[in-house]
């Protein structure tokens, strides 16, 4: 292989350097004497540290990777550091050379794992062309770390920290919490490496997934470490918390919580039934094709006529264009070449994959089980201290927080609620078919275990994050947040479902909370509006979350009719008399963090009666239907419940507000045509299929008869309704304008 | 023998014929508007097409759709429907294209002027 060939480009003065340090004389190597046992060099402290020393020196100072690529040329891990570790024993913790060296080796192992991100300001040629050696070598050294022969390397690191870890807080010196975070900055790198999507793989991908990972986690007591340091949080340990989310979010984004919680028995026939259904999914898609598809050979040579008005002709070839009309048009529309050129975006998203979430990934039986067993713990004991631990850190912008970081601590609530809530209803169906009289334990139904992120403080952060990365348009931050919203949002109509009085209570606050701010409705419904081009897994956020939302709002105010909103909104008058008194825009008021802005502000907010028809009015504009009209055309990949939530939206727009003119467009009719009568629709064996057929039926139905009532309609199909002839449109006649006196 | 005249003449050298690309025609409103385009629409829904009612919504939609993709390929060939339709969507969006919309509509209200007029 062309990549694994020794570099050329490296200054060769450099390369003889590093390799002589690395040479067994000087770090160390497998003795002849001592049956091939790795034998320590004479100065091998010294040399490592010379060889840490290149590292910042060098590559750091001058910003290159000549040296990390030296090394990992050099075979320096697998053949020096790891061996070193591993020959550690344990009765030698307190040798002070021994852990002098131990600790040597960890501090060139983490700047070799360190991930290595593409930042376009400081990337050079140099990078470039070492990057993907160094993504490849990082994937080996993980291995090696993961399945060393002799000893486990994880566990190894964590003796190393061990002693300073022991000491109180108040009398840990600055190197050893340098040394704590070195062990866990270690633990994050492993969990952090994947193989990079784009490199050729060496066929070895199934010793590192995240099975392989989350097996080493445990059997290295890793796990353990983790629910000390963040159960400990606030006491003994306080700049660690944004390393354990990042090992956290590394070790679960992506993992399926509904899975994760799964019973075996349960998770068997859940696996036959998904098997069955991808069977059912693929024998529709066959019979699908064989519906459309030729009778004879391929050279058999139909050639059709479509007769055209003037006399014209257009001509298809193929025998399926013989089957009807519409696979002859289907055919003809097929052979034509050109495609619209398709908008591909800014790339604004950091490119790397590591801080990607909406890819899911699999996990063994065994994994799952481990894994779930170290969230349950971490939920019993941790989630608490370190989510509101790290809240206050992200509130008052700690140094240590990136901005990465916030995506991930939201990304997190989310999964941790959403394993509370699958691991009640997994507790709810055991006792359920245990005993079905037992008492369930005050305890283990109350929801204090994710309290720190119910509380005000929490939903201010998030709203703040959710409109700040609104406006700067970073688009994964905001899925995140999206996401965790819901969750809240589910988690506290769980909670108001509760049999305990006093969490309905809490959740009758919350919900107060919630929904009283205006400023809320109105993000929902801009964020559902405004999607373009962000990608399938914020779609399914903003579809989701506008779902979820609209339905609990719906509920809510029925139960509180007299529901109250503090609402920006001002008189319009007054506003412009104000205007014209100061000759001062109001943009600048609201801006300005001024005390007097802050009475105005106080002024112009007031408390408005909330009417959920007209919010949901508001919900059911045209940049809406667009957005779940964009949701839909993945219609052959959505699972059932993204299906229905896409059903129940178009539902309400049709039918409940009345606005199926919305809706009368060639390319909305067209997709659904396609969704019920094919080809390449819907399995008409889905459990959703019917409703939808139904809902479509109605829409034709509704379109026919008003291309017959109204022949202009023929023109506004091709169009997005103007507001001001939607109204028309519907009912046949212009809307009543209250005349203002 | 004119190519050797035409060398000694020297003017060989400066002739040069750079050839133009033939420009591709584009959907745009001039098109949309022109006898092929909404005009002709409007023409052909009202003669075309015969609704068969209750019972046969998917056959009529089709039917509608099929005459859209009719049109829409003897108006602009080159795009496949899904596209010409998505182009066709974004034009409508132009000032001039809403003012045309609205007097379509307006051409097609029953007695629209004199019933302003009787309102006031």
């Amino acid at each position: 292989m062309e990549i694994e060939e020794k570099s050329q480009t490296v200054d060769p003065e450099v390369r003889a350097y590093v390799y002589s340090l690395v040479s067994a004389y000087q770090v160390g190597g497998s003795s002849t004497l001592e049956d091939g046992r790795y034998v320590l060099g004479d100065d091998a402290l010294a040399c490592l540290k010379d060889l840490k020393r290149w590292l910042r020196l060098y590559d750091e100072k001058t910003n290159r990777l000549d040296v990390a690529r030296c090394l990992a040329e050099a075979n320096l891990v697998q053949g020096d550091l790891l061996e070193i570790l591993a020959q550690w024993p344990d009765d030698a913790t307190e040798d002070k050379l021994k852990s002098k060296i131990a600790l040597a080796c960890l501090e060139l192992l983490v700047p070799l794992t360190w991930p290595l991100e593409i930042e376009d300001m400081r990337m050079t040629v140099n990078h470039h062309r070492h990057l993907p050696f160094l993504q490849l070598a990082q994937v080996s050294y993980k291995r090696a770390i993961l399945h060393h022969d002799t000893a486990g390397i994880l566990q190894t690191a964590v003796r190393i920290c061990l002693p300073s870890m022991a000491q109180l807080r108040s009398e840990r010196s600055a190197r050893d919490e340098g040394i704590i975070k070195l062990v866990l900055y270690f633990v994050r790198n492993v969990a952090i490496i994947a193989q990079p999507q784009h490199l050729p793989s060496r066929g070895d991908e199934s010793e590192i997934t995240r099975s392989a990972t989350v097996e080493a986690f445990q059997k290295q007591n890793i796990f353990r470490l983790l629910l000390t340091v963040s159960c400990n949080i606030g006491d003994d340990f306080t700049t660690q918390d944004v390393v354990v989310l990042e090992i956290l979010f590394h070790l679960l984004k992506g993992v399926d919580v509904g899975r994760l919680f799964m019973e075996r028995e349960q998770l068997v026939s859940s696996n036959t039934e998904e098997l069955r259904r991808l069977i059912q999914k693929e024998k529709a898609m066959l019979s699908g094709y064989a519906r459309h598809g030729p009778t004879r050979h391929n050279r058999f040579g139909t050639l059709v006529w479509v007769r055209r008005e003037d006399e014209r002709v257009s001509t298809v070839s193929g025998q399926s264009a013989l089957v009807g009309d519409q696979d002859t048009l289907w055919a003809m529309d097929k052979s034509k070449k050109w495609n619209k050129p398709k908008y591909r975006g800014r790339k604004t998203e950091d490119p790397s994959e590591n801080n990607e979430f909406d890819n899911s990934t699999s996990l063994t039986a065994s994994a799952r089980k481990q894994l779930r067993s170290f969230v349950e713990e971490f939920l019993d004991s941790s989630f608490n201290p370190i989510f509101a631990h790290l809240r206050k850190a992200i509130e008052r912008e700690a140094d240590r927080v990136l901005p990465v970081h916030s995506r991930q601590y939201f990304y997190l609530i989310a999964w941790f609620l959403r394993a509370e809530c699958a691991r009640r209803t997994a507790a709810k169906q055991k006792s359920a078919t245990k005993s079905p009289t037992a008492v369930p334990n005050p305890e283990d139904e109350s929801f204090a275990l994710v309290a720190s992120v119910l509380n005000q403080e929490t939903f201010i952060l998030l709203n703040r994050h959710m409109q700040r990365s609104q406006d700067e348009k970073q688009w994964q931050d905001l899925n995140a947040g999206m996401k965790c919203f819901t969750q809240i949002l589910l988690t506290v109509q769980e909670m108001s479902e509760s049999p305990s009085e006093d969490d309905q209570e809490i959740a009758e606050n919350i919900q107060n909370r919630i929904f009283y701010e205006e400023a809320t409705h109105d993000r929902i419904i801009a964020l559902l509006r405004s999607y373009k081009d962000q990608g399938f897994g914020y779609l399914d956020a903003c579809t989701e979350l506008s779902h979820v939302f609209l339905r609990m709002l719906e509920r809510y105010s029925k139960q509180n009719l007299d529901l109250q909103v503090r609402s920006k909104r001002r008189a319009r008058t007054k506003k412009k008399a104000k205007q014209a008194t100061q000759g001062v825009s109001a943009e600048d008021h609201d801006r300005g963090s001024d005390a007097e802005d802050v009475a105005e502000a106080q002024r112009v907010t007031r408390e408005r009666k909330f009417d959920f028809a007209r919010f949901s009015a508001r919900s059911m504009t045209q940049g809406c239907v667009d957005t779940f009209v964009a949701f839909t055309r993945f219609y052959a990949d959505l699972s059932t419940e993204q299906l229905k939530r896409a059903h129940r939206f178009f539902y309400r727009t049709a039918f409940k507000m009345e606005l199926a003119v919305i809706l009368f467009r060639v390319d909305i009719l067209q997709l659904f045509n396609k969704m019920i009568r094919g080809p390449e629709g819907l399995d008409p064996e889905l459990p959703a299929f019917k409703e939808w057929e139904e809902l479509v039926r109605q829409v034709f139905r509704r379109v026919v008869k008003k291309m017959q009532e109204r022949p202009e309609l023929a023109v506004e199909l091709l169009f997005s309704k103007i507001n001001a002839t939607i109204f028309y449109l519907e009912h046949g006649y212009e809307r009543e304008v209250p005349k203002k006196t | 023998n004119t190519a050797s005249s035409a060398a000694g003449l020297g003017i060989d050298e400066e002739i040069k014929i750079t050839r133009k690309r033939q420009p591709i025609a584009k959907l745009d409103e001039a098109r949309l508007l022109s006898t092929a385009g909404v005009p002709k629409l409007r023409r052909i829904s009202k003669d075309r097409l015969k609704f068969r009612g209750k019972g046969h919504e998917f056959s009529d939609v089709a039917r509608i759709l099929n005459m859209y993709q009719l049109w829409l390929d003897d108006l602009y060939p080159r795009a496949k429907f899904a596209d010409g339709l998505k182009i066709i969507e974004k034009l409508g969006h132009s000032k001039r294209m809403r003012m045309m919309r609205k007097q379509w509509i307006d051409e097609g209200k029953p007695g629209a002027t004199a019933e302003d007029h009787t309102e006031v």
